[in-house]
């Protein structure tokens, strides 16, 4: 690839500012959507409700500043701690599986002699088209004992009856869900990035007696190796935010509280007891971590995506 | 579409295991079979929708799961007339956030990301990296002080409140960025200027069509998103007749205690809004690039 | 040819956007003023079928056009009122329920429509004009329906097992162990740790009192004797297995009710239209009888639900606004058309004698006397004064008896941890508490 030449060379100052024309309507996107509503929720995360005598007569009700008293509020909360462990915890469990599932499944879709490959690359992917309130209703069906047809299963087999929805176990159900929703996307990107290999490398390989599996593991693996690390990345950024399927599953279950992961507990502030202001202090404190956590991302997009296109 | 059609790297959709395949060999079963496993996993709970929207509400909970019922066809005509057939509209409007919301983000994104991969001037790395750390941030830490700032200029409970917050994609200007610096060759670009072309028509006329099939799955990721998105559209929109599916189903759940669910009209309400965008996967899968979403596109 | 298309599609949508600023300008500066000008009201609600009624309105009233919008029911309409509120721009008119009632007063959404309202006034019960005047001189709503709560118990069940309908609650927990040791499979009924509604009407039916007013301090007693006696006789009876412990409102619990493993339900007056949409199998085999007591001989219950139609202070037309609240829960036809269409239990007295309500619901066939006994426990239904952050209390239950069923610990404890998050909630947002 060889370096870019811009205009510099012709039209002068016009030409430098088309640059930043072009990308004039992304920022001012990212200006209106992303850092005006960030900002206005670091000012509201300064402020609080201050009620005179019983709050009911009109104009009883009014915000002033309140400091550092909301994050101060929000960091001795231990089920905001809770909560973060348990979505690390959760990140730990999901991530291993769902992209380990992915991975096989790609390199099964890329080997030869594979039956009926595309209608389970088709049935694996759908799931991503399921919005994820409705993924997690329907997985509520599936898991309530008393409408499941596990439950008929397991009885016909002689098992007892399970009952994902109690206990430890409603934390692995939540998991279930999201390996559900996401397996199907990252085995279409890693399976398409395994069909860009060339085929020829495999031929050779095969020649000299190398099985399928061994092919897979000495060959394929690492060559796929880029590919895993950024949809291990985007993974993550999207198992942090994990609150829709929680958060829907709650209404079937003594078993998850309302705080249950950090997105939950902002969700709970702003929109069960309307406190935007410690919802507030909440959005920012965990929009500090994930830039903290993004920094190392950042780095890594960076070698893996654009290492060559730059200097 | 000719214009997608003629355009280059449209990625093979053959069975993969074909022009590999050797004469005379016998079918690897294991993997075969471990795939179908996988596939029967994803599929089950849409099998569940699929066999409940045909039961009955009385039927629903009290025979095997699995089973069909006969009412496929009275239920689909409960949910029809529903609120003098609202679910349509929340349909139409689904397809219009996503539709609309994919398209402008497709653009934005190319024009954004073809700019960063192909110019450079001052201050480049920074707004790709403040860009980018969009991704981060979380949509529930925004609606609501977006909510509160549209309503300052008087935007909330109308289509752009909707639409307008989701025409920025951090990744898809991060894909953008990626199929440009492939797809499209600087001696081209120098070409074009040679001959006295505007930039603003060398992206038009020249980079954009040579992008499309990268935008294509920019606009793809972003229809799925605005699509499944709950959160945004709850918050912004009060007018049922604006309501997005997912909304729209959202509200016949939770009916108040006094109210029961109609669960048989939002079970087929959902089988019938993931119709959609089964259709437009195989539509698209066609010109879909996923390859550039792991970096791997060759340049 | 595209172009074209665009462009004409274009100036239609600036001629709209111009002639829409237009209207609602001039709008702004006369309405009211001007006799004979269009009023344009907006209303959210969630009740079923509510569409009916506005219909009726608008068609008999072409001055003053009321546009309905669809909402989540329950918890959800207040978020979106107080956001709304905050931001200027709430509906006309919403139906909101009376535990909400004093969040968003506080809040300053809601307006005093005393003066409108008076003409109405002698039309409700007093114990249900309480409820929107939260014990002050002001009116902040009209009353729509009311909750009281009642016992609903499958007659044939009870039959076939040899069950009486239990009259105390020493009873129903003897009923309860009967059921597990006859009919292992079922249960009498369930404990649902997901509807703090519920539970407040069984706290108010044994004399609880969770808020009062002393001068300009607020008293909170989440956790008094009534409700931590409630709260413990629940948990025993969960604890030892005589009832269920699966909340409700879900699909397990649809199916429960309708294949009988759960044959009794302590629910309000509003059941039937639950029962009919989630228990369908089971139309005609139910019965309704008053609430177990707590004391043989006494005759008390609480409420469960219930709403009313606030009038917002941001709103343009108060007094068309209240023209049609009143009209909407206390003009016979309105009343009529809410009972038949979105089956609610009319909190107008008059509407309570209406014809409609001589003939039983559909799904309780048997009971001819049904509104008749219904309308004889309504009026033992237990006074109730609501709080300011009635959403925190609620949202606290749900968290606090879920990790007390799921960790086998008292409940008498969970109601604790209710008064505390009250109590904290309160005092950050600067009332005034007594402890």
């Amino acid at each position: 690839m060889s370096t870019a030449v811009t205009g510099r060379s012709r039209r002068g100052t016009a030409a430098r500012g088309v640059p930043y024309l072009f990308l004039a309507p992304a920022i001012v996107l990212f200006a209106l959507f992303l850092l005006l509503p960030i900002g206005y929720a670091g000012y509201l995360s300064l402020r609080k409700v201050k009620v005179s005598g019983l709050g009911l007569g009109r104009n009883s009700r009014k915000e002033i500043f309140a400091g550092l008293e909301n994050y101060r509020t929000a960091l001795a909360d231990p089920e905001l701690w809770g909560s973060a462990g348990r979505v690390l915890l959760y990140g730990l469990t999901l991530l291993p599986v769902m992209l380990g599932l992915a991975l096989l499944f790609a390199l099964l879709l890329d080997r030869p002699r594979v039956r009926l490959a595309r209608f389970s690359r088709l049935a694996i992917f759908l799931p991503y088209a399921v919005p994820g309130l409705i993924a997690s209703m329907l997985w509520g069906f599936l898991y309530l004992p008393a409408v499941s047809p596990f439950t008929d299963l397991a009885g016909w087999l002689g098992l007892p009856e399970p009952d994902p929805l109690t206990g430890g176990s409603v934390f692995f159900a939540i998991v279930n869900i999201a390996v559900w929703g996401g397996v199907g996307f990252n085995m279409i990107v890693l399976f398409t990035s395994l069909r860009a290999i060339p085929g020829e490398i495999y031929e050779s390989a095969r020649l000299d007696g190398c099985t399928e599996f061994q092919l897979a593991v000495r060959i394929k693996i690492p060559l796929l190796l880029p590919s895993l690390i950024m949809t291990t990345v985007f993974s993550l950024i999207a198992t942090l935010q994990v609150f829709t399927e929680p958060l829907t599953v709650r209404s079937l279950t003594n078993s998850i509280s309302s705080t249950w992961t950090p997105l939950m507990k902002i969700y709970r502030d702003a929109f069960a007891q309307n406190d935007i202001y410690s919802a507030a202090a909440s959005s920012v404190l965990i929009a500090g971590v994930t830039l903290v956590v993004s920094f190392g991302f950042l780095r890594l997009v960076q070698r893996q995506a654009f290492g060559g296109e730059d200097r | 579409m000719t214009a997608l059609a003629t355009s280059v790297p449209v990625h093979d959709d053959v069975d993969p295991a074909g022009p590999r395949r050797r004469p005379g060999r016998r079918t690897a079963w294991l993997p075969t079979a471990v795939l179908l496993i996988g596939a029967i996993y994803c599929l089950l709970p849409l099998a569940w929708v699929a066999a409940a929207a045909s039961k009955s509400g009385s039927s629903l909970f009290t025979t095997f799961t699995f089973a069909p019922g006969g009412d496929l066809l009275a239920n689909f005509r409960e949910m029809s007339g529903y609120g003098g057939g609202v679910y349509w509209k929340w349909l139409l409007n689904s397809l219009l956030y996503a539709g609309v919301g994919g398209v402008l983000s497709a653009f934005v994104s190319g024009l954004s990301g073809y700019t960063l991969a192909k110019f450079r001037f001052p201050g480049r790395g920074v707004i790709f990296n403040v860009l980018l750390a969009g991704v981060l941030v979380p949509g529930v830490t925004l609606a609501i002080p977006q909510y509160l700032l549209l309503a300052e200029v008087g935007m909330t409970d109308t289509y752009w409140a909707v639409l307008l917050p989701n025409i920025l994609s951090p990744y898809g200007i991060y894909l953008a960025r990626i199929y440009a610096a492939a797809a499209v060759p600087d001696t081209v670009l120098e070409a074009a200027r040679t001959d006295g072309a505007s930039e603003g028509r060398i992206f038009g006329r020249v980079a954009l069509p040579m992008m499309l099939p990268g935008l294509v799955t920019v606009f793809l990721f972003q229809f799925v998103a605005v699509w499944n998105n709950f959160l945004l559209p709850f918050v912004m929109l009060s007018d049922d007749d604006k309501f997005p599916v997912t909304v729209g189903l959202f509200t016949l759940l939770n009916q108040g205690q006094a109210a029961p669910a109609l669960y048989s009209v939002v079970i087929i309400g959902v089988l019938i809004s993931v119709i959609p965008l089964i259709a437009l996967f195989l539509l698209l899968q066609r010109y879909w690039r996923l390859d550039l979403v792991s970096g791997s596109v060759k340049g | 040819m595209m172009r074209k298309k665009f462009g004409a599609l274009l100036a239609v949508v600036l001629a709209a956007g111009l002639s829409a600023a237009c209207t609602s300008d001039s709008g702004d500066a006369d309405q009211g003023a001007q006799p004979g000008g269009k009023v344009e009201l907006s209303f959210w609600a969630w009740a079923p079928n509510i569409d009916k009624t506005v219909d009726a309105w608008n068609a008999a009233n072409p001055d003053i056009h009321v546009t309905l919008s669809k909402q989540a029911g329950g918890g959800d309409i207040v978020t979106k009122l107080l956001t709304a509120a905050k931001a200027g721009n709430p509906p006309d008119l919403a139906q909101v329920e009376y535990q909400s009632l004093p969040t968003l007063v506080s809040n300053d959404v809601l307006a005093d429509i005393a003066e409108q309202a008076a003409p109405v006034k002698d039309k409700f019960a007093e114990g249900v004009w309480q409820q929107v005047t939260l014990g002050t001189d002001a009116v902040y709503a009209i009353p729509q329906d009311s909750g009281p709560m009642m016992f609903y118990y499958r007659a044939d069940e009870f039959d076939r097992l040899g069950l009486t309908v239990p009259k105390t609650w020493d009873e129903f927990a003897q009923t309860a162990r009967t059921v597990r040791q006859k009919a292992p499979k079922k249960y009498l009924t369930t404990f649902s740790a997901n509807d703090p509604g519920w539970f407040t009407g069984l706290a108010q039916q044994a004399g609880a009192s969770w808020w009062g007013i002393n001068g300009e301090t607020w008293n909170v007693s989440v956790n008094d004797a009534a409700t931590k006696k409630v709260a413990d006789y629940w948990g025993g009876l969960v604890a030892e297995g005589a009832i269920d412990k699966q909340p409700m409102y879900t699909p397990a619990w649809n199916k429960a009710l309708n294949d009988g493993t759960l044959i009794a339900w302590p629910s309000a007056i509003w059941a039937p239209g639950v029962l009919a949409g989630n228990a369908a199998a089971t139309k005609g085999k139910w019965a309704m009888a008053p609430m177990p007591q707590w004391a043989a001989g006494e005759n008390k219950t609480g409420s469960w639900g219930g709403s009313s139609t606030g009038v917002t202070a941001a709103g343009k037309n108060k007094a068309a606004a209240v023209k049609f609240a009143a009209w909407m829960n206390a003009d016979p036809a309105a009343t009529a058309l809410l009972i038949k269409e979105s089956s609610i239990y009319p909190a107008a007295r008059d509407a309570q004698s209406s014809p409609l309500l001589q003939e039983p619901p559909a799904f309780f066939a048997n009971q001819k006397d049904f509104y008749t006994s219904a309308k004889a426990i309504a009026e033992t239904a237990s006074g109730f004064v609501w709080g300011p952050n009635v959403n925190v209390a609620y949202d606290t239950y749900k968290d606090a008896f879920g990790k007390a069923i799921t960790g086998r610990t008292p409940f008498s404890g969970a109601v604790d941890t209710m008064q505390t998050a009250t109590v904290a909630d309160m005092q950050k947002n600067g009332f005034k508490v007594a402890s």
